[in-house]
């Protein structure tokens, strides 16, 4: 059996297990993509246990310096491979990143005799586990020929879970709900699936309680409704505690400036002024929805 | 006492009866008429309203169905359309209500325009503008040799100048009837900007209406186009037309000189020294800031408060006013600038 060389100065497997699951489950919860990446020596037989002590060493303390504070280095049990875990960080990335600290290796004297490889793992699902994110990593990275500075990637935990988002348009016109219904029930956002409903008032908007769900909640609403107005309707759920989850989308005939400032003063995300191009609308929902994930 | 047989109330009385009911019948009948009418037009919303849609928006091939026939359909399609240009701007959704009013609704809206019901005749022209029917121009112009309302012939007008601008301008120089400013606004705001330039050409000429309504329309289109234009009124001999010039020029908002606006300072109307204050907004603090000092110890209380808030808004504007409190010795103007310091301080 090999001996283990073990660093003391970074965290450990055991240690990090508890810290994953957390991390895991906030990947859904705040929708912030993970990207896992292990390494390894790419001629880990070679040399004396002196010194592979050495160089287990040197690794350790260069992976160290190059993290940031909000990433996660740890060494996993059998002593050959480390991890990193990259909060908020896409793959696209952690790729540079490992273009950059190979370069460096590459180029810089002292690190001349570690060469390494990697393997890369986006995370954007809860489905994974601990242990078989590092057995899969570990079968990636367990050829020998395997070149120096290779890159491995594990795409089995990289789709996000597809989510509901409610959507509700308050417009008096018939025609025009229609119209917004229609398209709107049309579109086709990755990852996110669109519950549509409208709205002739307000006062209707209100007494449906569907605004009252924990899901995302887009509100495509009318400056002036009858029954309660826009601004009325801003006001309530921009007070209610987890109002965050609600995108609200102003439409309004006034194209004044005191009209938008108003309107964006008191909460909405986006002020369009009537009458506005269909397709501008969508591309706004679009870009909305392509800013939650990484 | 009035002698009246019984047979005369009698029969009087089976008249009446009659005149009534037949009154009662003829109410019942146009009562029915509505409600088929509202009826056809509803069906005829809930059944095409999608498939308007799938035309006007999703490029799908025009279908014959769309076609409304009789008045009560009409109806429908004027509902549809007028949703689609309310809130909808789309060129291509434009083009296609225009293209199939020219077909479809123009006999309509001609015969209308014939009828003897003033609100029919003012509902065909409302409605070729909004659709766009140009081919109706000429029945337009045959329909003005008739005697028409005063608003009848503003619409016509506000169809001249979508159609024919030319036209308009011709028609609104020998106009006889004299149109509020804000009704010219109304027809100001649509011309294209080659046309509506040329109101300035020759300014003198128009009445006063029009000539604060093309200057106010200059200021609400913001259109740098309309800069030199506004600044040769400045020199105007009439002080509201200065006022208003200037009033344009800061709604622009780009202040390419500051030399014509230094006479202004020293104005004897204090509403223009206003106005001056205001533009000095968009002028660098260190080219306007002597201007500004004398407009803070200006005698009006306005002048004194645009200049301060002029001179706050500016990045190094609060050290300026601490400085000119120190320095001056006008006890109403210090009042202002410190009042001015305190309000953006407590902003931030």
């Amino acid at each position: 059996m090999n001996k283990l060389f073990i660093a003391e100065d970074i965290m450990q497997e055991h240690e990090v297990k508890g810290y994953f699951e957390i991390l895991r489950e906030s990947v859904i919860r705040s929708r912030f993509t993970m990207t896992a990446v292990f390494f390894k020596l790419a001629n880990s037989s070679q040399g004396t246990d002196i010194e592979r002590h050495q160089v287990n060493h040197q690794i350790s303390a260069f992976l160290k310096s190059k993290i940031r504070k909000t990433d996660l280095l740890f060494q996993l049990a059998d002593g050959m491979h480390w991890g990193v875990f990259f909060l908020q960080s896409s793959e696209v990335e952690v790729k540079a990143f490992l273009t950059r600290i190979f370069a460096i290796l590459k180029q810089e004297r002292e690190f001349q005799q570690i060469p390494l490889k990697a393997s890369i793992t986006e995370i954007r699902n809860n489905s994974v586990n601990f242990e078989a994110l590092l057995e899969k990593n570990k079968q990636k990275l367990a050829d020998d020929e395997q070149p120096s500075w290779s890159i491995e990637q594990v795409t089995d935990y990289n789709v996000q879970p597809t989510e509901l988002v409610k959507v509700s348009i308050i417009e008096q016109n018939a025609i025009f709900r229609k119209v917004l219904e229609t398209t709107i029930s049309h579109l086709d956002i990755p990852h996110f699936t669109l519950e549509v409903a409208s709205y002739e008032d307000g006062y209707s908007f209100l007494k449906s309680d569907s605004y009252k769900s924990g899901h995302m909640h887009l509100v495509i609403m009318n400056d002036i409704l009858p029954r309660k107005n826009g601004l009325e309707i801003l006001h309530i759920l921009r007070e209610m505690p987890n109002e965050k989850k609600f995108i609200i989308y102003m439409m309004s005939e006034r194209n004044s400036e005191g009209a938008s400032l108003n309107a964006y003063e008191g909460g909405v995300d986006e002020f369009i002024v009537k009458p506005f191009n269909l397709r501008v609308l969508e591309a706004k929902i679009r870009r909305t929805f392509a800013r939650f994930w990484l | 006492m009035i002698g009246l047989s019984v047979s005369f109330l009698l029969k009087v009385i089976v008249v009446l009866l009659v005149i009534l009911f037949l009154f009662t019948v003829y109410l019942l009948f146009q009562r029915r008429r509505e409600i088929r009418f509202a009826e056809t037009r509803d069906t005829f919303l809930q059944n095409y309203s999608l498939p308007w849609y799938n035309y006007l928006i999703n490029d799908e091939n025009f279908s014959i169905v769309l076609v409304p026939r009789g008045k009560a359909q009409v109806a429908a399609v004027e509902i549809i359309f007028s949703s689609y240009l309310k809130n909808i701007l789309d060129e291509k959704v434009e083009q296609k209500i225009k293209e199939f009013s020219n077909l479809y609704l123009k006999e309509f809206y001609e015969k209308d325009l014939s009828s003897r019901r003033w609100s029919i005749r003012m509902n065909a022209l409302y409605r070729i503008a909004d659709f766009k029917i140009d081919e109706l121009l000429n029945a337009c112009q045959q329909f003005e040799k008739s005697k028409i309302s005063e608003e009848e012939n503003f619409q016509l007008l506000k169809i001249y100048s979508l159609f024919q601008p030319e036209l308009f301008i011709e028609k609104i120089k020998e106009l006889t009837v004299h149109y509020s400013e804000s009704e010219y606004r109304r027809l100001f705001v649509l011309l294209e900007d080659d046309i509506f330039i040329r109101l300035f050409e020759d300014f003198d000429s128009w009445t006063k209406n029009i000539q604060f309504a093309a200057i106010d329309t200059a200021a609400v289109k913001r259109n740098m186009q309309y800069i030199d234009q506004l600044k040769q009124l400045l020199t105007h001999e009439v002080p509201e037309i200065q006022i208003r010039a200037l009033k344009g020029l800061y709604e622009i908002g780009v202040i390419d000189e500051i030399d014509p606006y230094v006479p202004f300072v020293t104005s004897d109307m204090w509403e223009v020294r206003l106005m001056v204050a205001k533009i000095f907004k968009h002028v660098p603090l260190n080219y306007s800031y002597t201007y500004l000092e004398q407009l803070l110890e200006d005698e009006n209380w306005w002048v004194r408060s645009q200049a301060a808030k002029t001179i706050a808004e500016n990045k190094e504007g609060i050290a300026k006013l601490q400085q000119f409190m120190e320095s001056s010795n006008d006890q109403y103007a210090i009042e202002m600038a410190q009042e001015s310091v305190v309000r953006k301080q407590g902003n931030k």
